[in-house]
């Protein structure tokens, strides 16, 4: 069969929606609903993975609602992959959850139709944010995802993840009001600069950016920059996330902190493109590297003295977000590109990370990190996972995140800031000391509290490896696998302003 | 029009002043009424017609309708709870809400000298800020509500002063994502009710560092 790139899309668009619908009706049988959902998110997956060998970067998509290029491809790649692994990961999630000996949601009957209704329709508005050709659209595409996602948070109504969702929802919906505003500003520049002809569409802009009054772009960007930046949860701003991360259920706190955050970022880059020629360099990259750097900085202490597993995580991505604006900032290419590898395997890692924390407190009763340990002996595929995702997400050599993060920390040394890369260095020390200090306390010692036995199975064990491995074998050998590297190094030159 | 800012500032400031729930819901809406003749001005004065109509309709069905309709029927199931403490930042909001309409004529001043909405421009300013601090310093959820809405309609009015509203589409959107987000609210604010026995949200404060 041969499907045309706009099939392809409308595939991708259209199943996950239909799935949601069907399941929010509640009435499958809990088996059909497993198997309905990894049957869609693999038809997804499969339409994703012939839209991707079979794109030309050279040509971008478009129609009159929907645009394609070689970094949106990039994103609907990071987010198919994670939606892949969340639809084959979640039934062993759920089953847990609902076990009516000790599982956290025995009160409840019937919740995974309400669970997988709102995780797809999660994941389809992200689908939505990165193909959408209007800069409009995608502000309200992103207040949706946190709409929807503020449900998932709460999905358990405990006392506190009521409160978690409750501060997500003021916090982001605040900051994303401030983004309204500044989207409205870019609109007025387009009245008054451009002409009143396709209202708001990125590649019109893009093309007729000429002639921007810099001051009042200048005053736009601000908004965008602090509205979608709280989405993204950089420092000032990020109060709602290490609430929202550690209080939602496992698999949406890796979706929320493996897809949510970049799709932020992707918003931010596409207004960036339009106002960068009119604003200049150095007002953005000085805005980006400072609360790039302060966003780590701000994470590091909090790390330390961390009781909360999943908040530790929740931590640790805050730091990479932070890496991913700095990266964004310096405006080298080569920066531009390793920021775009570092979302892929950050968004890889992440999740089995989340997934594997969320083991943990289902093995050990708790998620006090202190009241954890003999992992080792007790619960040994769990601790293999975990020593694997956190030497990954630190950083060290085996899985991607060490490619990414080294390259953007080369980019410092590039664009010529120096300091900046070294203070970096000393920032992302000071957190690998501190989530190991952590971790290997958990590992080592003398069981004190009986664990539950080991509940890794066998297919949550292989996606967890498979998507480690991915993160490998993508970011190791990127120079051999054409189609990726094609797909990035245009990515990274449109984010750097190239438009086609 | 001059009237109707006249009327909004004296709304936005006894927003301020209230603390009955019902109230601030019936305040809620007369400032969204506002709004929506805003847009009916507006429309009329580009012909009428559907198309033109569109936002003061949708205006008038989802925020004087629908919103405060589904708060207000929130707060009928807000009797008896546990009171927690009276609201003793009235006055504080009050004063706040008086600096930022000096402070918004500051800024029209300074940007954009001898515009045509003036006026506008500093009620809605007055609105965004006021929104805000109605978020900050109250602590009643229902208050919290009426001020995400309040900073929504400020931005709302902004952009129709700016640039006539955005695309259609877009303003759509806009309009859909603001009634999810009051559904989403009013589904916290019960269960809240539910769990903590007060939609006080100073009880909520065990998530810290």
């Amino acid at each position: 069969m041969n499907f045309s790139i706009s099939d392809l899309i409308y595939i991708i668009l259209l199943l996950p929606v239909i799935f949601s619908l069907v399941s929010a009706t509640n009435m499958l049988s809990r088996n059909v609903l497993h198997w309905l959902n990894r049957l869609t998110a693999t038809c997804v997956a499969a339409a994703l993975f012939l839209l991707v060998t079979s794109f030309d970067v050279n040509t971008p998509y478009g129609d009159e609602y929907l645009y394609l290029d070689a970094l949106s491809v990039w994103m609907l790649l990071i987010i198919g992959t994670l939606y892949l692994a969340f639809a084959w990961t979640s039934k062993a999630y759920l089953d847990r959850d609902t076990n009516k000996r000790y599982g956290y949601l025995r009160r409840f009957g019937r919740l995974e139709g309400r669970f997988y209704a709102l995780s797809h329709m999660f994941v389809w508005i992200m689908f939505v944010v990165v193909t959408v050709n209007n800069l409009g659209l995608m502000w309200v595409a992103i207040e949706a995802t946190t709409l929807v996602s503020a449900l998932l948070v709460a999905f358990k109504f405990t006392r506190t993840s009521l409160e978690a969702t409750w501060k997500y929802v003021m916090v982001c919906t605040v900051g994303i009001c401030l983004a309204l505003l500044g989207t409205i500003l870019v609109y007025y520049i387009q009245l008054t600069n451009i002409g009143p002809a396709n209202p708001l569409n990125w590649l019109y802009l893009a093309q007729h950016v000429d002639g921007i009054d810099p001051a009042m772009a200048k005053f736009a960007f601000c908004f965008l920059f602090v509205g979608y930046g709280t989405k993204v949860g950089l420092a000032p701003m990020h109060a709602w996330l290490p609430d929202a991360h550690s209080e939602a259920p496992a698999l949406t706190s890796g979706l929320l902190s493996g897809s949510l955050c970049i799709c932020a970022i992707y918003v931010l880059i596409r207004n960036i493109i339009i106002l960068l020629p009119s604003i200049g360099v150095d007002f953005i990259s000085g805005l980006c590297l400072f609360f790039g750097l302060f966003t780590v900085a701000a994470a590091v202490p909090f790390v330390l003295v961390q009781r909360d597993v999943k908040r530790m995580l929740a931590y640790s991505s805050m730091e990479n977000f932070g890496l991913m604006v700095a990266g964004l900032g310096l405006f080298v290419p080569m920066a531009a590109q390793a920021m775009l590898l570092h979302m892929f395997n950050h968004a890889l890692v992440k999740y089995s990370l989340f997934y594997t924390a969320g083991t943990i407190m289902e093995e050990f009763g708790t998620k006090n990190m202190m009241r954890i340990h003999g992992m080792m002996t007790q619960t040994p595929r769990t601790a293999l996972f975990w020593l694997l995702g956190i030497v990954g997400i630190l950083g060290m050599p085996p899985i991607g995140v060490f490619f990414s993060k080294f390259y953007i920390i080369f980019g410092f040394f590039q664009a010529e800031h120096p300091w900046l890369g070294i203070l970096m260095l000393l920032l992302l020390a000071g957190m690998l000391i501190g989530i190991l200090y952590h971790v290997m306390r958990m590992f080592g010692g003398q069981a004190k509290r009986k664990s539950s036995g080991e509940l890794f199975g066998f297919v949550d064990s292989a996606v967890l490896a498979g998507l480690l491995l991915f993160s490998c074998v993508a970011s190791a050998g990127l120079s051999e696998i054409a189609v990726l590297n094609n797909l990035l190094t245009h990515a990274a030159q449109i984010v750097l302003g190239g438009v086609y | 029009m001059d009237y109707l800012v006249v009327f909004l500032v004296l709304v936005v400031f006894l927003q301020t002043r209230i603390t009955n729930l019902r109230r601030a819901v019936i305040c809620l809406a007369s400032q969204s009424l506002i709004i929506a003749c805003a847009c009916f001005w507006l429309g009329l004065s580009h012909g009428g017609g559907l198309h033109a109509m569109l936002p003061g309709l949708l205006t008038l069905a989802v925020k004087v309708i629908f919103i405060p309709g589904a708060v207000w029927h929130l707060v009928g199931k807000l009797t008896n709870e546990r009171e927690i403490l009276s609201e003793s930042n009235v006055n504080y909001s009050t004063m706040a809400a008086a600096l930022f309409l000096v402070l918004g004529y500051a800024i029209v001043e300074r940007l954009l000298p001898g515009s045509v909405g003036r006026d506008i421009i500093a009620a809605s300013i007055l609105m965004i800020m006021t929104g805000l601090s109605l978020m900050v310093l109250r602590k009643r959820a229902i208050i919290q509500i009426v001020g995400l809405i309040t900073l929504e309609n400020g931005i709302y009015l902004l952009g129709l002063l700016m640039t006539e509203g955005l695309p259609l589409v877009v303003e759509l959107g806009v309009f859909l994502d603001v009634l999810i987000a009051v559904v989403v609210l009013v589904i916290l604010t019960s269960r809240m009710r539910l769990s903590f026995m007060t939609t006080d949200t100073s009880v909520m404060k065990k998530l810290k560092g």
